[in-house]
Parts: C-alpha cells; sequence; structure tokens
C-alpha cells in the first residue's frame, strides 16, 4: 500500500516536472515578449534591451527554467510583470478558490442534471422523452462554450433579465448573491458534463437493464425503483466514473474561456491574460495549479473506482 | 507684439470654456449668471449617494499617471488625480481651464505662473501646495524616474516655488502644447501625485494611487475589479455626488455590451462599433460619442522595399475608398480622414477639408498614375500583420485589413494577411517586420500631440521609419509658435509634405468613440478626449 502510494507521488512528481518544463519551453517558442509590451510608447532597442537583461530572459531558457523552478519549489513565485504583485498570492490565494468553486458547482449541476435525464431516457427507451434527453445532451456536449455562454447571456441576462451576466461574488462573502452570479457560468461550463453524463448513463443502464440479474431482482418482486436505482445503477457507476475523471481535466479548459465570457477572475481569466501578456511567471504558476489539479482529480478518481468495486479492493 | 499674441492664446483658451467651478456658481459675473442659472438648478436636484457600477472593456495598465500608456487607465485616474489644468468642452470646441490652479497666467512666452487653490489636500492627508506641484513635475522631468511622457517638459528649465500657493513654471522656448501637458487627462505630465505616497510605495505607486481627485483609490482585484470611493474633502464644493465607483474590468466586449444592456452596469467606457445599433435601440441608455482626436492610418515600412519607394505609398494612399471603410468598417461611426488633424482640434481643422483637395483621399486614377511611376513594377504581395484585438488600433479589429486588400488589389498590390495576438504585432512592428499594419493615435486634444511625437525622425512611435527633416523643423516650430494662425499654416505646410509627398501612412478615419451611460446616471459632461470623468455624475433613486 505505501510502496503504491510512493509510486503514485514519485509519478506525480514526474508529471509537474515535464508539465513545467514544456510549459516553460512552448511560452518561450511564442513570438512576442512581455518587453515590448511592458515598454509601449517607450520603446528603443536600447530600452528593450536593458530590460530584457533586468528580466533576466536574455538568459538562455534551461537557465531561466531552473531560477524559476529555484524559486517554485521554494514557494517564490515571483512578482508579475505588470501588477507588480506577488504570484502565488494572485494564484493560490484569489484565483484558484474561485476556479475550484465554479469547477465544483458546475460538475455538480452535471451530475444533478445528467444522471437523472440519463435514466428517465434509458427507462423510456425510444419513447419521445428519450428522443428529447438523447438530443439535448448532444446539443449540450457539443456546444462550445463560449457560444454557449453568450448565448446564455442573451437569453437569461439581457433578454429575460433573470440572472447577472457579469462580474463574481463570492460565494463565501455572500452565498446567496454569490450563487446567483455563478449560475449561468456554472450552467455554460456544467452543459458539456450534463449531456456527457446523460448520454453514458443512458446507454450503460440500457446495457445493464437487459443482464439476468436485472430480470432475477424483478422475478423477485422487487420494486422498480428499487431494481434500477440499487442494482442497476451500480454497475452504471464504473463505466461513469471513468468517463467523468478522463473528461474531468477539460474543466479547466472550459473554465478558461467560461472565466473570460462572464468576466470571472479565476485560474482560466489569470492564464489568459498572462498569456496575451508574455507574464511567463504567472503562466508557469496557472499551469502548475492546473497539473496539479488534473493530477489530484486522477488520483481521486482511481480510488474511487476501489470504493465503488469491491473486486478491486483486494488486490 | 509678443503680448498680444498671450493675450489671444489665453482668449482662445479659456474665455469661450465655462469651468465646473464657474458651473458651480463661484462666479457672479452678469452675463454669466444667466446662464448658469439652470445649471444650479440641475445640480440642486442631483441626488447624492449610490454606488456607480461602470464595465471597463480597455484594460488599464498602471494608476500611476506620469507611466501610464494606456487611454484605459486615463479614464480611470482622471477621477483620481488633478492636473494643474483640465479639458472643458462647449459643444463645439475642446479647451483648458484651471483645475488645480485657481488661476494660469502667462507673464511672457515661455513663463506660465499658477495661482493654486489653496487648502487643496491629496487622499492622505499631504498638503497639496506649490511645493508639491514642484516637485511632481520635477518627477516626470527627472530621466531617473523614466517617464515615458518627460518629452513633454524637455524644455522645462524651471519649477519656483514663489509662495505656497503660487508657482512658476519656466521653460527655455515657448511651447504650445503647454496646456495639454499641464492636464490632468491626456497631458498626464501635469497630474499632479503625493509625494508622500510615491517615496512610501515606490513601484507599487501605481496600484496604491494617491491624488488630491474626487474619488479615492480603495482597491485593484487582479483582472476583476477597480473601486473608488467618495473623497470627502474634494476641492469643488458638493462634489462627487456618488459615494462609490466600482469599474469591473472585462475582457469580452460581448459579455461588457450585454451588461450594460440589461442594466447590470450603469456605464460602459467603449463600445465595438459593431454593436452600436442594438446600443441605440435601448431605450434606457445614452450614448456619448462623437469623432474625437484621433485618427486610424495605414501604416507603410518606409525603411524596406517596396515601399521605401514614395511613389508606391501615395499609390497606396490614393487607392483607398475611405467612405466606403466608413460605412463598412465602421458601421457609420467614422468620417472620413484627409489628414492627421482631427475635427475637435477646433483651431486647426478644416470643416471643408474634403473639397479643399488637400491631403489623401480616394482618386484610383492618380493611384494608378503612381503605381505606374513607382520602381516595381507587376503584382506584389506584401505583407499585412493584423490583431483581432479590440483595442488595439481604434475598435476596428481585422476589418480595416479585409477592406484595404481588396482595393489595393486593383493596382496589382496582393496583400498577404497574418493575423497575430497583440503581443506578436508589437513586437513585429517595433521589429520593423511587416509591410502593412494599420493603428490608430486616439485621445489627443491638441496638434502637437497627434503629429509630432508620433512622425518626427527617430522617434519611437513612428515605427514606419518616417524621417523628413523639414517635416520635422516645421511640427518643432509649430509646437513653438503660440500665435494659434500662424501655427495653424505651419500645421498645413507639414500635413501637405507628410499626406501628398512622402505618405509614410495612408490616413482613414476620425473614429467616434462612445461612453455609454445608463438612464438612471445623469450630469455626465461629455468631453471628447475619451475621457470618464464621475465628479459630477449623480445617479437617480
Amino acid at each position: 500500500m505505501l510502496r503504491a502510494l510512493f509510486s503514485r507521488l514519485l509519478q506525480t512528481l514526474l508529471v509537474l516536472a515535464v508539465v513545467s518544463v514544456a510549459a516553460f519551453w512552448f511560452l518561450k517558442l511564442a513570438p512576442g515578449d512581455p518587453v515590448s509590451l511592458m515598454l509601449g510608447a517607450e520603446y528603443s532597442p536600447a530600452a528593450a534591451a536593458r530590460l530584457t537583461h533586468e528580466l533576466g530572459l536574455d538568459r538562455p531558457w534551461p537557465q531561466q527554467y531552473l531560477h524559476w523552478l529555484g524559486g517554485f519549489v521554494r514557494g517564490d513565485w515571483g512578482t508579475s510583470y505588470i501588477s507588480h504583485s506577488d504570484i502565488f498570492r494572485q494564484a493560490v490565494y484569489e484565483a484558484l478558490p474561485i476556479t475550484l468553486t465554479l469547477s465544483a458547482l458546475s460538475l455538480l449541476m452535471a451530475l444533478l442534471i445528467g444522471i437523472p435525464a440519463g435514466m428517465v431516457a434509458a427507462l423510456r427507451r425510444g419513447g419521445p422523452v428519450d428522443w428529447v434527453v438523447s438530443s439535448v445532451a448532444v446539443l449540450g456536449s457539443a456546444m462550445p462554450s463560449f457560444y454557449l455562454g453568450i448565448v446564455l447571456v442573451w437569453v437569461f441576462g439581457v433578454g429575460l433579465g433573470w440572472f447577472p451576466t457579469l462580474g463574481f461574488v463570492r460565494p463565501w462573502e455572500d452565498f446567496a448573491d454569490g450563487m446567483h452570479h455563478l449560475a449561468l457560468p456554472a450552467i455554460t461550463l456544467g452543459a458539456y458534463y450534463a449531456g456527457l453524463i446523460a448520454i453514458t448513463t443512458r446507454s450503460s443502464l440500457i446495457d445493464v437493464m437487459g443482464h439476468s440479474f436485472i430480470a432475477a431482482a424483478r422475478a423477485r418482486g422487487e420494486p422498480m425503483w428499487r431494481v434500477v436505482c440499487v442494482h442497476a445503477m451500480r454497475n452504471v457507476l464504473m463505466p461513469l466514473t471513468t468517463v467523468i475523471g478522463l473528461q474531468l481535466g477539460g474543466l479547466l479548459r472550459g473554465a478558461v474561456m467560461t472565466e473570460v465570457v462572464f468576466a470571472i477572475p479565476g485560474l482560466g481569466m489569470l492564464i489568459t491574460t498572462a498569456v496575451l501578456n508574455r507574464e511567463y511567471g504567472v503562466v508557469q504558476a496557472g499551469i502548475m495549479l492546473t497539473a496539479l489539479f488534473f493530477v489530484l482529480v486522477n488520483l481521486l478518481v482511481d480510488q474511487t473506482y476501489q470504493w465503488l468495486d469491491p473486486r478491486l479492493r483486494r488486490r | 507684439m509678443v503680448q498680444v499674441d498671450f493675450k489671444n492664446l489665453l482668449a482662445q483658451r479659456l474665455a469661450a470654456d465655462f469651468s465646473r467651478r464657474n458651473f458651480l456658481g463661484a462666479v457672479g459675473a452678469g452675463a454669466a449668471t444667466a446662464v448658469l442659472g439652470s445649471g444650479i438648478a440641475q445640480a440642486a436636484e442631483q441626488r447624492r449617494g449610490g454606488t456607480l457600477k461602470w464595465a471597463q472593456l480597455v484594460p488599464p495598465d498602471t494608476l500611476d499617471p506620469h507611466f501610464t500608456g494606456s487611454l484605459g487607465s486615463i479614464k480611470i485616474h482622471n477621477n483620481i488625480y488633478n492636473g494643474l489644468l483640465k479639458i472643458v468642452y462647449d459643444g463645439k470646441r475642446v479647451g483648458f481651464a484651471p483645475d488645480l490652479a485657481a488661476s494660469w497666467e502667462m507673464t511672457d512666452d515661455k513663463t506660465h505662473v499658477f495661482k493654486l487653490r489653496p487648502n487643496v489636500k491629496f487622499h492622505d492627508g499631504e498638503v497639496c501646495d506649490a511645493a508639491a506641484v514642484k516637485w511632481s513635475l520635477e518627477r516626470v522631468k527627472d530621466p531617473k524616474t523614466g517617464s515615458p511622457h518627460a518629452w513633454m517638459l524637455a524644455s522645462l528649465e524651471s519649477v519656483e516655488v514663489i509662495d505656497p500657493l503660487t508657482v512658476r513654471v519656466r521653460y527655455s522656448k515657448p511651447f504650445a502644447f503647454f496646456p495639454v501637458a499641464m492636464n490632468g487627462a491626456t497631458g498626464r505630465a501635469g497630474t499632479i501625485v503625493s509625494r508622500r505616497a510615491v517615496e512610501k510605495f515606490g513601484k507599487e505607486f501605481g496600484r496604491n494611487p494617491v491624488g488630491t481627485g474626487p474619488f479615492k483609490f480603495v482597491q485593484w482585484r487582479e483582472n476583476e475589479l477597480i473601486e473608488l470611493v467618495r473623497n470627502p474633502d474634494y476641492f469643488e464644493p458638493g462634489l462627487p455626488y456618488l459615494d462609490k465607483i466600482n469599474i469591473q474590468l472585462i475582457k469580452e466586449p460581448t459579455a461588457a455590451v450585454a451588461a450594460i444592456m440589461s442594466g447590470q452596469v450603469d456605464a460602459l467606457d467603449a463600445c465595438p462599433f459593431q454593436f452600436m445599433s442594438q446600443v441605440r435601440g435601448n431605450k434606457n441608455l445614452q450614448v456619448f460619442g462623437e469623432a474625437e482626436g484621433n485618427y486610424a492610418f495605414l501604416a507603410m515600412n518606409t525603411k524596406r522595399a517596396p515601399f521605401d519607394d514614395p511613389n508606391l505609398r501615395l499609390a497606396v494612399a490614393y487607392a483607398i475608398d475611405r467612405e466606403l471603410l466608413v460605412k463598412q468598417g465602421y458601421f457609420g461611426d467614422a468620417v472620413p480622414a484627409y489628414t492627421l488633424i482631427s475635427p475637435p482640434m477646433a483651431d486647426f481643422y478644416d470643416p471643408a477639408i474634403a473639397k479643399s483637395g488637400r491631403g489623401q483621399f480616394f482618386d484610383l486614377k492618380k493611384a494608378q498614375e503612381y503605381r505606374a511611376k513607382a520602381k516595381v513594377q507587376g503584382e506584389i504581395a506584401p505583407v499585412y500583420v493584423a490583431s483581432e484585438a479590440f483595442t488595439s488600433n481604434g475598435s476596428s479589429g481585422s476589418r480595416n485589413a479585409q477592406l484595404i486588400i481588396p482595393m489595393l488589389a486593383k493596382i496589382g498590390i496582393k496583400a498577404k494577411l497574418e493575423l497575430m495576438d497583440p503581443a506578436v504585432l508589437n513586437k513585429r512592428t517595433n521589429a520593423g517586420d511587416y509591410d502593412f499594419y494599420d493603428a490608430a493615435w486616439e485621445g489627443d486634444v491638441d496638434p502637437d500631440e497627434t503629429m509630432r511625437p508620433e512622425w518626427s525622425s527617430g522617434m519611437p512611435w513612428n515605427r514606419v521609419g518616417y524621417a523628413n527633416p523639414e517635416f520635422d523643423s516645421l511640427v518643432l516650430r509649430a509646437s513653438q509658435t503660440v500665435n494659434v494662425a500662424e501655427r495653424k499654416k505651419l500645421y498645413v505646410q507639414a500635413e501637405d509634405l507628410m499626406m501628398a509627398k512622402d505618405a509614410p501612412i495612408a490616413v482613414l478615419a476620425h473614429m467616434r468613440v462612445f461612453k455609454i451611460l445608463n438612464k438612471r446616471t445623469e450630469g455626465f459632461k461629455y468631453v471628447p478626449a475619451n475621457l470618464m470623468n464621475m465628479h459630477t455624475v449623480s445617479l437617480k433613486a
């Protein structure tokens, strides 16, 4: 057990190391640099050279990387070129909790909508309900979040005026207002997962319902809800967890778009702004947090398997 | 003789303009009072209190006025700081009036004496007196500070404290741009900042601004909002009305437009042209916006072939149909530009320029003639670099490029469009790695700032590499000429040289710049200098 955990930890560190090198290198490959942006009107080749040197950007990139890594592991993530604020504070204390809240809420919403919808569709297979659920699910999972977000903004924000479309209220400061502000972003981000969950639930449930143990349970005279919710759904959760687990990393990708559309100051917004301004340190911080999140989620999903399927525990 | 000139200047600058202070009834002069009576009545009705939410699309860079290069920042810090002078607008012309100063006099053509308002305090409690003004101006001038606006004080000789409320500013040469340099808006150099705060915060001052303005800075949450509160000690009696301003920083224009249309925010600092018909159709909104002191232009790289050839550049300048560009690129919210000087520069702009035959205009025959004279004949394929980003070129994104490229095809120039993000665009234009790009200079109120720093030889903004000593000397002489008529003549000569002979750029349009406010607000005073001054604004109950 300990050995397994240790090897997992080693894997995690390796993944993070690879990600950090790749991110650093890719950003260096991208044309454009922060210097000409920072100088703006003051730009002159001499001023650019001076600033490049001041920022240490004239050193070879592996050296810059090591310098960054040295600071990173010690918790010194540097300061932003533009805002002069501490990157660690900005990313971990300010942006991360916001993105986590948004992601968690989206996932919750997707589960609450996706599972029942998929169940109903499976049980009413071929009927009008199935048709509607399947179509909406496909649409929901196919629509890019930036487009869906803008549609929702115009329909529910501008047209009907039910929801605020802008700005962010921290739910831990004002819960009701926070939720009100998060509703549209969470739907936008969650739509893809709701669709995916509904489709997976539907197809798995149809599959499971054809098994003989279901027929046996029904023959024993167990009520339908018990057959579905206890016997069948238990077997649906496995493929569902796999699908969600695989796609959960994408939640952060969707968060980038969603946050920009709804002006939410989370990790996605932080990374977008930083990439456009070529703020290497900030991008790096955002990517490391994202990678860490991804790895943790996968770890969590693996643990869930063992919990869901007793057979996997005795290994 | 010289004496008459200052009076002329001052008369032009001041007499036509009502200052904010006058507006509140602090003057009793006969004729003025009658006009101002209604102003007082209106002012009395405005409600106090409330929080105004404003959505800001143009990202601010820093709130240190001596360092900013962003018009987005100026809109904000014009609410936090004051200049010695301020920009005023009477619906016809832009002028300058004392702001932190109680009066402004010119004792000779190089010397300005400011009497300051008494009892003005910075938000940190420091007194804003003559010594504070001197320190602030010298901060900009000091090369160690590294302010990009130092050029405005290049010929500043001395700032003397005569008594605690009197400052004498001496230049070594006459400087017609002076009133712009000393205003707290686009001038920036004359924005007065608190010495104690600058010394306390150092590089962080731009995130912890301290001024004398109607609102005090509270916080700046990165990518989220900037919060200001009422300054109870503000020197204009009774102002401001609002208790708080929340400036929401937004990247996505659609989201910002949706927010103003649904009433979630009370003000929007800019609006892309494609949304204007929807915004105008909304009954709850007031739209402010005129053709401002700006011009969009197509830049041609004069430093490398084939556009090192003036004939080829002139061919381009005459091949562009500006009427079509205005209609399709700006959805009608612009006027064609013939030269650099824009409509609000009333002393210098010629309202009949379209018929004057001066400047650049669409004339395909002329374009073909110049094309035939060009060194390179046959088809050429230059590179046109552009960005879709909203703020990079007067809000037209890549529309200008898409419209101009087919126009140039008619004279055998088949430009290739390369789209990129602003960081790359910036780098490539700085490095001279392009043939065409389009951009805009915005928020200008005087011909000097609209021509001299942009197109004089070797200036950093002059990325096309335009270099004509005759042009340099004309605009320099114009900046040292205070007599308006003489100055105008110099600009006409400079423009004729640049537009019709050298053509390093093709001017395209003077754009309208929009400020959208909800009808819940009242008292907004529009100034065509891209400002969002909120001190006179109140919210209805």
